[in-house]
């Protein structure tokens, strides 16, 4: 157990799955616009370029670009010098073309495209002739690809698409060039007719570049002295979406945009589009990890994840895919009736972005506040969301997606007393729209919360992923440990094979097993299952680090320094308060656990110092001798002060003391039907003090009558019998019962010093020999070998 | 009585044929309705094609002679394919039973097989025509004929799948042909079959293995050395595992079994410890008897416990034969622990434990000492058994203890001595050299 926390340094395996694949598409996010800063870094190098011309000589030779290698010739015009370059980069496209290069044709087409911004006003025909060529390539290159079994490996294939990509915008730019080309193409190159072609406003071409200058000539975007209508949305939409996670981008800024956007959308396909990209630019807004989203964006984004829901609920004829080709036309798409459009987005991301945010505002708020419990409100509203989303996955057959959402709505459930989510449950069901019913859950199981848990955990056996499976099982295993039903809950541990190869799996996995493994124990302890409880509880009592193992705080290391990467992760990991299992109460129920089981065990042992050896529970007997040593010992003011002396009380004999002390406890009334609970212990109490009375103290009589051991521990005489015959059947006493006379007849004599000398003396001669025969059995072994050495020698 | 009957509950895991007999036994003990189980006895056979005796049934329910003409021409078309068959069989057992083919025929299943192709024009078909007949025949209700046919088609062919289930066809053969010799065979080889086969699922081998344990439940009870058998199979943890997450039930035949197995005592504890994890799930008074005797040492308790087990037994088809035996064998159990714990026994309450009258009880106990099962006396005067208690005293232990080390010093002192000869002629023989 306690190697898992050291196994955390690697920061991915920390999250949940969930987390992971969100997270991925983040990367894949960051990537892109990696890749977009980089291309704009290139040309913010551009114009500087020209203006050194003139004084190159007296500024060096440095900021020359290599291929050119034209050092030979220093004075040359500066339209000459582009030409040169044109020329030099057609060549180049054309040679990649051959050999079908499409990393080559990416990064020479980017320097063309580097020259032609700087040609002041009219397009060179060489410029329009290679791209007009260079579209016609890509197509033919595509259609092969397409046809072609055989993949092209990963970095020519990316290139290809961005080159599709890149042609497609750019060529647009130019079309009337292109097209006119096209109806020419003998024309000769140096017959440039002298109408200029205005270049083109490159507005839609750099909108990043607008965004991230504000003093640029351009009217930056974010200004609001542009009108948003519905007919610029998905212009205005597509800056934005280009300048996301840019450096310099006023986040806020497009939000603001974003959401203006919103109220202008007129159609259902513009609110989706608007939606989908405000919903991310909501979650971006805080780019730390540790922080957590404000509460009042936290519910503008439930609620437009909400509206979302709602316009894909009512239009059936749009559908959000994760994998969707990114659809580039900025109008609204013609839509034939009874089909389904589809968009790239991902509404399963975006709630459990919501779900993960909400649980880290609850990390950080104070538990102890009104804040904590107003924050605690929110969860009905998230828990509807997640509802919603898991209906309309399921409509629409996204198993993946249904999964995860299921998984998450189960993850708000398992641990919840039944009226709690009895009262969520009915919320919701009034929150969404009648006639959404989903198959997974049907609406009466909603009655009933086992029943609901039940299908869930059903549905997520049957279709998801193994890491999802796992978790299900520990959830169900915690539902029905809560609900004390302990030997299902047994029978699901023991029959899925979990604790096998729970070390393998992620933290976040093996603190929910944790906590499963603990309300088990405490389950069989409502029970009044004594040593099954101890059982569970002994592997995270055990050590003393419950509250690292079931992630309720963090340790204070006393030696080792944790790094810090490491303490921020453990503290992503907490769980919030309001799921905490009370460990002061799982404590006091291991103890005494431990107490039932240690003292008579001490008792049986005697002074065997062999026997002495065998230990139950470690921390227990620690904590007994701590206490044994102290001098003078106070009335008990602690759970862990009222165990100790109601131990000691036990191993005299006292069992009504005993009982008194541990009655006394005040943590037991967190536990549902104290009294109940209080009168098992009582019971238990009374048995193991006639056993601990009879371990210590049968060497002392020859008989002992039953009935007067009925009155001693107030047990009916049956019971007496029973535990006697147990223990004589057992061979835990020497002793047997004469029914005649309703006695006990102890046989067995404490052995005097000679005897019990004599033993030992016995038992070390026998270990004696054993040595010799062993040290006798090496040394023939090892002549053995020497003789064989020997002969072979010979 | 009918909430201990456990034929509702095994039904699903037997064949048709098998339920049979057990619907057989239910109208015998009248604990249902007799028109249900005609009715029981009529569904269940109505898809084989023992057609003259549903049609037979059919009467009894319907209290008619009238018999719909359907019967008729399904006898008809039955006995066509039977016809069939048999000619198609009879080519290939002509084949077999040639001595000349018989001498011929080895160990390797595919040589022979080549060998038969290539001089007598055996085919696959053909072979597996005779996998067919055997079937027929066992809807038919020719049992004997079909394990015949079965155990033909088995050293002929190749094919796994359909080796399989001609090997549960074989079983439920022998079974229904009360053929328990053979059948104890069939069990141990589809054991061998269903543990070492490699299973798609492990659902299905659970599947396959509970069929197993139900079907082999019929063997087991009727093979005088099948209540050996039964422990050895059923304590196995593969399939003491299937016990307890599907047929729990089962642990009243283990229980039964290991009861009247006097030599396997030992196996007892693992018994007790199975019935307490079990006893949530299924529960009763066979499993109740184990556990108010050992777990909660409740002698009165497992007397009552007794009498009604006497009534469940009577009513269980399995084990009506074992009744007597179990009955006997509970009371040595519990008299036997009863004396361990005790030092003095009143013979009067001993009597009552054990469900016998006074004078029965005194005999039993002399019987009981006079089999050196218990040491103890009879104090006729004050009507008590003495148990004699022969606890090894202290000086017993070390004498115990210190026993073996003389010897054993002396084997090791000669061991150092015939080392150290064998040295020293290595010694000289290296000088000499």
């Amino acid at each position: 157990m306690p190697k898992f926390f050291s196994s955390l340094n690697g920061g991915s395996d920390t999250e949940t799955e969930d987390e992971i694949i969100s997270s991925d598409e983040e990367i894949s996010d960051g990537d892109i616009s990696e890749e977009e800063t980089e291309s704009e870094r290139e040309e913010d190098d551009v114009p500087k370029a020209p203006k050194p011309k003139g004084s190159r000589f007296t500024i060096g030779v440095s900021d020359e670009e290599e291929s050119e290698g034209e050092d030979k010739r220093p004075v040359k015009s500066a339209k000459d010098k582009r030409l040169e370059a044109l020329e030099s980069c057609v060549k180049a496209i054309e040679n990649a073309q051959k050999i079908n290069d499409w990393v080559v044709i990416q990064n020479e087409f980017d320097k063309l495209n580097k020259i032609i911004s700087k040609v002041p006003l009219k397009i060179p025909r060489l410029y329009i002739k290679t791209i007009a060529s260079l579209e016609d390539f890509l197509n033919e290159a595509l259609q092969k690809e397409k046809e072609s079994k055989k993949k092209m490996n990963a970095t020519q294939a990316k290139a290809l698409n961005s080159m599709k990509q890149k042609i497609k915008k750019n060529n647009r730019l130019y079309e009337e060039e292109i097209e006119k080309w096209r109806q020419d193409p003998v024309e000769e190159s140096e017959e440039e007719s002298e109408d200029e072609v205005p270049k083109p406003k490159p507005s839609i071409e750099e909108p990043s570049d607008m965004a991230s200058s504000p003093g640029s000539e351009f009217i930056p975007v974010g200004s609001k002295s542009i009108e948003y209508t519905s007919d610029n949305l998905f212009k205005k939409l597509r800056e934005i979406m280009e300048a996301r996670g840019k450096k310099n981008t006023d986040r806020l800024e497009q939000i603001k945009v974003l959401q203006k956007l919103l109220e202008v959308a007129a159609t259902p396909y513009q609110k989706i589009r608007v939606l989908i990209a405000l919903i991310p630019a909501q979650f971006d807004y805080n780019p730390s990890m540790s922080n957590y989203m404000n509460v009042d964006m936290w519910k503008s984004t439930q609620k437009e994840i909400n509206q979302l829901l709602t316009i894909l609920e009512t239009n059936t004829q749009f559908m959000i895919h994760e994998i969707m080709e990114e659809d580039i036309d900025d109008k609204e798409p013609a839509i034939e009736p009874g089909q389904v459009f589809g968009i790239r987005g991902s509404i399963v991301s975006f709630i459990d972005r919501l779900d993960d945010e909400f649980t880290k505002s609850l990390q950080n708020i104070d538990p102890h506040t009104t804040d904590y419990v107003d924050r605690l409100k929110d969860e009905t509203d998230l828990y509807d969301t997640i509802v919603r989303g898991q209906i309309y996955f399921e409509k629409n057959e996204l198993n993946e997606s249904t999964s995860r959402v299921v998984m998450r709505r189960l993850e708000h459930l398992y641990y919840k007393p039944d009226q709690v989510i009895q009262t969520v449950e009915n919320t919701v069901q009034q929150l969404y729209p009648a006639g959404l019913d989903s198959k997974i859950t049907s609406p009466t199981s909603g009655c009933d919360p086992t029943d609901l848990i039940h299908s869930l955990c059903v549905y997520l056996y049957k279709n998801g992923e193994s890491l999802l499976r796992t978790r299900a099982m520990l959830c169900h295993i915690y539902h029905h440990a809560l609900h004390n039903r302990f030997y299902v809950a047994r029978d699901m541990l023991l029959m899925s094979h979990l604790q096998d190869n729970i070390h393998q799996s992620d933290v976040g996995t093996q603190i929910l097993h944790n906590r499963t493994m603990v309300q088990v124990g405490l389950c069989a302890f409502r029970e009044g299952m004594i040593k099954e409880a101890q059982s569970c509880l002994q592997e995270i009592c055990g050590t003393g680090r419950a509250k690292e193992l079931l992630a309720q705080g963090l340790q204070l290391q006393r030696y080792a320094q944790l790094p810090l990467e490491q303490e921020k992760l453990d503290r992503q990991r907490q769980l919030p308060f309001h799921m905490h299992i009370n460990l002061e109460l799982l404590e006091c129920a291991y103890l005494t656990c431990s107490m039932l089981l240690e003292i008579p065990s001490m008792a049986a042992a005697g002074s065997n110092p062999e026997a002495r050896k065998k230990v139950i529970s470690k921390p227990f007997r620690r904590m007994l001798d701590y206490n044994e040593r102290q001098v003078f010992s106070g009335p008990p003011e602690n759970t862990r002060d009222h165990i100790m002396g109601a131990a000691k009380a036990l191993a005299a004999g006292e069992w009504k003391r005993c009982q008194e002390l541990i009655s006394a406890i005040k943590i037991w009334d967190l536990m549902p039907e104290t009294q109940k609970i209080k009168e098992m212990l009582n019971r238990k109490i009374q048995e193991e003090g006639l056993r601990t009375y009879l371990f210590t103290y049968s060497a002392y009589y020859e008989t002992l009558g039953l009935e007067q051991l009925a009155t001693m521990f107030s047990l009916p005489i049956n019971a007496v019998t029973a535990i006697i015959s147990k223990m004589i059947w057992n061979e835990e006493l020497v002793a047997s019962l004469d029914q005649v006379d309703n006695v006990v007849v102890l046989h067995r004599v404490e052995p005097t010093k000679v005897q019990q000398l004599s033993l030992m003396f016995a038992e070390k001669a026998a270990s004696f020999v054993e040595a010799n025969e062993r040290t006798l059995e090496l040394k023939q072994a090892a002549g053995q070998n020497q003789r064989d050495q020997q002969r072979q020698k010979g | 009585m009918a909430s201990y009957d456990l034929i509702p509950r095994m039904i699903p895991y037997m064949d048709r044929h098998l339920v049979f007999p057990l619907l057989e036994f239910l109208s015998l003990n009248k604990i249902y309705p007799n028109h249900d189980l005609l009715k029981a006895k009529y569904e269940l056979l109505a898809k084989t094609n023992m057609v003259d005796f549903i049609s037979e049934l059919y009467k009894q329910i319907h209290d008619t002679d009238e018999v719909p003409s359907e019967f008729a021409s399904k006898r008809q078309e039955v006995l066509q394919t039977l016809e069939n068959l048999q000619t198609e069989a009879q080519k290939v057992l002509d084949i077999i039973e040639n001595p000349e083919v018989i001498a011929a025929l080895r160990q390797d299943k595919l040589q022979n097989l080549h060998f038969l192709k290539e001089k007598y024009g055996l085919t696959d078909e053909m072979v597996n025509t005779l996998y067919q007949f055997g079937q027929f025949q066992y809807n038919c209700g020719n049992y004997g004929g079909a394990s015949d046919m079965l155990y033909h088609f088995r050293v002929l062919s190749t094919d796994h799948e359909l080796n399989l289930s001609a090997l549960w066809g074989k079983l439920a053969s022998d079974i229904l042909d009360l053929n328990w010799d053979a059948a104890l065979e069939e069990v141990q080889k589809l054991r061998e079959t269903i543990d070492s086969k490699s299973f798609a699922s492990p659902l299905h081998q659970l599947q396959q293995r509970t069929w197993f344990i139900h079907w082999s439940i019929f063997v087991f009870f009727n093979h005088p050395k099948g209540r050996d058998s039964i422990i050895d199979v059923f304590f196995n943890p593969s399939y003491i595992n299937t016990i307890q997450t599907s047929c729990p039930w089962i642990l009243r035949y283990l229980t039964t079994a290991v009861v009247t197995n006097k030599r396997r005592k030992n196996i007892l504890k693992d018994l007790i410890k199975i019935i307490q994890q079990e006893s949530y799930e299924y529960r009763d008074p066979i499993t109740e008897f184990i556990e108010s005797l050992y777990v909660k040492f409740d002698f009165e308790g497992a007397q009552h416990k007794l009498k009604e087990c006497e009534e469940v037994l009577s009513n269980d088809f399995f084990l009506v034969a074992t009744k007597m035996e179990f009955i006997e064998n509970a009371r040595y159990l519990i008299s036997e622990t009863y004396c361990r714990i005790h030092l003095k026994i009143d013979i009067g309450g001993l009597s009552q434990t054990l469900n016998l009258g006074q004078e029965e009880g005194e005999k039993w106990i002399v019987n009981l000492i006079r089999d050196t099962r218990v040491d103890a006396k009879i104090d006729f005067k004050e009507n008590t058994v003495i148990m004699n208690q022969n606890h090894t005293s202290i000086y017993q232990q070390v004498i115990e203890r210190t026993k073996g080390l003389s010897f054993r010093s002396q084997v090791l002192s000669s061991a150092i001595e015939k080392c150290e000869a064998l040295q020293s002629s290595n010694a000289i023989d290296s000088i000499v050299e």
